[in-house]
Order: C-alpha cells, then sequence, then structure tokens
C-alpha cells in the first residue's frame, strides 16, 4: 500500500514536470537562504558568547604596591560590585609578557634604562556587568580607586557584533520567509496541476470505493516530496559552500574574531533543515487540496 | 439484494425543475441479470447513478446489499461502492496505464498483496478474453477491447453487483455480442447484474427479465 502512494506521488511529480521543478528550485532558494544566514548568526554568537567572557578591564596603578600590600588590594578590588576576578600584574611580571608578545624582538626591552611598565590590576566583570552599562558603570567605580591611574577596556564592540548578529538573523529569517511563502504558492501551483492531472484516478478511486485517505495521501505525498528534494538539495548547496569557503575564511575570523574554527550545522540542525522543507512543500500540496475538493 | 421503494428523482437546473425518475419500485433478487431498458432520458442512467450511491433520489427509499442509502455516512458510501462493478458506455480507462495496470488500479487502491493482484487481474482478464492484451496501452485498444478491460476492471474485486451503463453503446454488433457474452458468463457465476441499455432489439435478444421505464416511469416488468 505505501509502495502504491508513493509510486502514484511520484507519477504526479513527473506530471506536474516543469512547476513541480520551480517549487523545487524556490524551496532549494529559500531554504539555502534561511541556512546561510542561521550559519553565519550562530557563529557570529559564538563568537560574541566566547568574547563576553574573556572581557577584561586593566587598572593601571600609580605604583607597585609593595608585596605586603597586594593582597588586601587584590581583596578591595575583588569586593567591588560587578568584579568576578581580579589578577595581580606586577612590573616585572608585565615586561616579561612584553618580552613574550616582542620574540625575538626581545634585546629591545633590555636595551631601556628602566622598566617603563606600571603594575595593574586584570579585572574580569561578572556576567551582570557585561553590558555596555554595566561596564561603563565598573569602569567609573575602578577609576576611583585611589591607587588607580588609568583604566582601560569596555565591551562596546562586543555589543556592536551582537547587534550585528541580531540583524542578520533578523534579515535571514525575513528574506527566508519571503522565499518560503513563494515556494509554498508554486507548490501550491504543481499540486493544482497534479489535480487536474489526476481527475480521471480519482474519478475511478472514488468508484472503486477508495478510503479519502488513499484518495489524497498521494497529493500531500507529492508536495512533501518537492519539499523534501529542495531541503536536501539547499543542505547539498550548503555543504559546498561551506567545504569552499571554510577553510579561506578561518584564519581571518581566527584573526578579527578569536574563532579558530567555524562550525557547520549539528545533526538537529540537518533534521531541521530537512523537516521544514517537507513542511512547506507538504503545507503547499494540503493547501491546493484544501483549496479545491478532488 | 436491491430494492427500490417509490423512488422519484427531481434534477433542479437553475429554476427548472426535471422529473427524472417517478415513484420507481422493484425489486432485484441475488444472481438475478436485469435488464434496463428504455428511450433516450428515460431515466436508466439516473437509476443506476442511484444505486451506486453516486446521487441521491428525491424520495423514497433504496436499499442495496443490505445498505440503506439515504442516509450514508462517506466511509459507508465507500464500504458499498468496494462490492458494486461499475462499467460505462465510454471504457474510463487510465491513458497512461497498460491493461493490466489499469485493472489492478483497483486492488492496489485497496491494497490487495501484490501477489493476489496478479492472480486475480488475469483471472478477471480470461474471463472477458484480454489476457494476450494485458501489456497494451488503452490508445492501442479497439473499443470493443477497451470495454472489455474496463469490465475486467469491474468484476476483478469478484463483487456480488455489477452495474452497467450501455456498455455495448459505442460498439458494433459483433463486439456488442462479445460483451454480452462476457456479461451472461459473469451472471451465471452468480453475480448479480443490471444492464441498462435502450437497444431494443438487443434487450430483447438477451431474454432475460427486463425492466422498461418511460419518462421515468416503470411501465414495464417481465421475463
Ligand atoms: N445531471 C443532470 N442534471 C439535470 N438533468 C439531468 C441530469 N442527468 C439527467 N438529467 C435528465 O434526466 C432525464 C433522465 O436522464 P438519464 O440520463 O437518466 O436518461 P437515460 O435513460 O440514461 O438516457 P440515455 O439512453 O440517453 O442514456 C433526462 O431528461 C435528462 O435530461
Ligand atoms: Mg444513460
Amino acid at each position: 500500500m505505501v509502495g502504491f502512494l508513493v509510486g502514484e506521488a511520484l507519477r504526479d511529480l513527473r506530471r506536474a514536470g516543469r512547476v513541480a521543478v520551480s517549487a523545487i528550485v524556490l524551496i532549494t532558494l529559500s531554504l539555502a537562504a534561511l541556512g546561510g544566514f542561521w550559519l553565519v548568526s550562530s557563529n557570529l554568537d559564538r563568537a560574541v558568547a566566547r568574547w563576553r567572557d574573556r572581557v577584561r578591564i586593566v587598572v593601571y596603578l600609580k605604583r607597585e604596591p609593595s608585596s605586603s600590600d597586594v593582597a588586601a588590594l587584590v581583596e578591595r578590588v575583588r569586593a567591588t560590585p560587578g568584579v568576578a576576578a581580579v589578577t595581580f600584574v606586577g612590573k616585572a611580571e608585565a615586561l616579561r609578557g612584553l618580552k613574550q608578545v616582542l620574540g625575538k624582538d626581545a634585546g629591545v626591552v633590555d636595551q631601556l634604562p628602566a622598566n617603563p611598565l606600571p603594575a595593574s590590576l586584570e579585572v574580569t566583570p561578572a556576567a551582570a556587568a557585561a553590558t555596555p552599562e554595566g561596564a561603563r558603570e565598573l569602569v567609573a567605580r575602578l577609576a576611583a580607586l585611589p591607587e588607580a591611574d588609568e583604566v582601560a577596556g569596555s565591551v562596546d564592540w562586543v555589543e556592536h557584533l551582537s547587534h550585528w548578529q541580531r540583524l542578520l538573523t533578523t534579515i535571514g529569517l525575513g528574506v527566508g520567509a519571503v522565499l518560503g511563502f513563494a515556494a509554498i504558492l508554486t507548490v501550491t501551483t504543481a499540486t493544482t496541476l497534479v489535480l487536474h492531472a489526476r481527475r480521471h484516478e480519482t474519478e475511478i478511486m472514488r468508484l472503486v470505493g477508495a478510503s479519502e485517505v488513499t484518495i489524497r495521501l498521494p497529493l500531500l505525498l507529492q508536495g512533501m516530496m518537492q519539499g523534501l528534494v529542495g531541503a536536501v538539495l539547499a543542505l547539498a548547496t550548503l555543504v559546498l559552500t561551506y567545504s569552499l569557503v571554510a577553510p579561506r575564511l578561518e584564519p581571518l575570523v581566527n584573526l578579527t574574531l578569536g574563532l579558530s574554527q567555524l562550525v557547520f550545522f549539528t545533526p538537529l540542525g540537518v533534521i531541521t533543515l530537512l523537516g521544514a522543507g517537507t513542511l512547506l512543500g507538504g503545507l503547499g500540496g494540503w493547501l491546493a487540496r484544501a483549496g479545491r475538493e478532488p | 439484494m436491491i430494492e427500490v421503494h417509490r423512488v422519484s428523482k427531481v434534477y433542479s437546473v437553475g429554476p427548472v425543475k426535471v422529473p427524472a425518475l417517478r415513484e420507481v419500485s422493484f425489486r432485484i433478487a441475488k444472481g438475478e441479470f436485469v435488464v434496463l431498458t428504455g428511450a433516450s432520458g428515460a431515466g436508466k442512467t439516473t437509476l443506476l447513478r442511484l444505486l451506486y450511491r453516486d446521487d441521491l433520489p428525491s424520495e423514497g427509499d433504496i436499499e442495496v446489499l443490505g445498505y440503506d442509502l439515504v442516509p450514508m455516512r462517506r466511509s459507508q458510501v465507500a464500504a458499498l461502492r468496494r462490492s458494486i462493478g461499475v462499467v460505462f458506455q465510454d471504457a474510463k480507462l487510465l491513458p497512461v496505464r497498460t491493461v493490466y495496470e489499469n485493472v489492478a488500479f483497483v486492488l492496489r487502491v485497496l491494497g490487495a498483496p501484490r501477489r493476489e493482484i496478479t492472480e486475480r487481474v488475469f483471472d478477471a482478464l480470461r474471463i472477458v478474453g484480454m489476457s494476450s492484451r494485458a501489456q497494451a496501452y488503452p490508445a492501442q485498444l479497439s473499443q470493443g477491447e477497451a470495454q472489455r478491460a474496463a469490465l475486467a476492471r469491474a468484476i476483478v474485486r469478484r463483487p456480488p453487483l455489477l452495474l452497467a451503463d450501455e456498455p455495448t453503446g459505442n460498439l458494433d454488433e459483433s463486439m456488442a455480442a462479445e460483451i454480452l457474452e462476457a456479461l451472461k458468463d459473469i451472471g451465471s457465476g452468480g453475480t448479480t447484474i443490471v444492464l441498462a441499455t435502450h437497444q431494443a432489439r438487443l434487450a430483447a435478444a438477451l431474454k432475460r427479465r427486463t425492466v422498461t421505464l418511460d419518462a421515468g416511469h416503470v411501465v414495464k416488468d417481465e421475463g
């Protein structure tokens, strides 16, 4: 029976011919657009999340505290609202850090008459302070410390990134929705053609007492097949694009966003994409059926 | 098997009322072969359509195969039709399928297992003398062959009741005779048959019970 229903649906697809093909192409386009934006957006999302917990505020100190005062100072800053963690970096340690960054040019540092780097406190804001306003308040509070010379750091650009990510998601959803709507209409048109081409079969089916399910299921199935084929093609397009673009883009993304790797869909994402296609197609098939009783 | 009680049918064409059947009553017993005859427009097709519940009577009661046809749910209509074979003046074969596939179609629609399908289809084709044409497409058939294929499709489920509406209408005399022979064969196997035809000569030649309609009335029921 299943074989019969699927066979009938395939026959219908062949009959709808070119219209079915354009329906499939539209489903492919809409899902590729949705999926593409989704991929970019989810990678940006990862970058935002990573940067959110990497944000540091650095408090440069007027003078290096004596080693006995360090613990008390760190403790006092730690107690400031909005602070998650504090690390003290002494002058000598800062210089070692600089030498490390300079690598083979580290010799320059030895030429200096004295260590020019100030001691500092590296402050990790608590999650609550990781918003632009929260960070600004924290910076102001830290600047008020009598030991503080200068305070550097903000989370503004992470917020910009996050803003872009949200904007992209919205655009992606919009473009995907418009294309998806067009796809549904095309599947509906294809199914209407199928309804017409199928009228003799439908007449015979009714005459011999076929159940309503048997009469209608092939229509729904051919719509769902259009959707599934479209989704598979969209997925193939995305996989191909990803495998071509990701290796080229990764060095750049690593440098700018700190993402060493661009991720593709999870298995759940793939299933969602295929499911969405099948649903789009099925909806088109169902709408045609509902609009005109076969 | 069939009980028609004071059935009237009036078609409404816009404001015009067209009476097609008036107070028609008769019974048909299991295994009977009944010829329904009358001039064109007498109401034969209308009556047959009521019997397989393609339409409802305006008045009266109809019972077919134990089903009361007037108050009926969709699923019951389907069940009724699974027990009735119907053939028309035009064969109504599906053009892109072979004779075999056309006949098999009605079994596949009902979910019969494949082995049984092959067996039953060839049985039906043998009864109508079409076994050798199983792989032909409808366009390659003569009208007589097409009609025999349609007959095979109607009987492939071995229904207890077969309704035939002018099955010989498009055929020359010798082809018509073939169809009638096939129908007699099917009837002698115990199937109840109602055959509608306006060809009085043909009806008389059959020598079976004949119900004659005239302008929607039963005017004769004999034989
Ligand atoms: N769907 C319909 N709508 C309106 N009038 C109809 C309809 N079907 C049949 N009629 C009318 O009902 C009457 C009986 O028609 P019916 O087709 O039952 O006759 P018939 O005996 O089968 O004729 P024929 O030998 O030409 O097939 C005719 O007057 C016909 O015009
Ligand atoms: Mg007629």
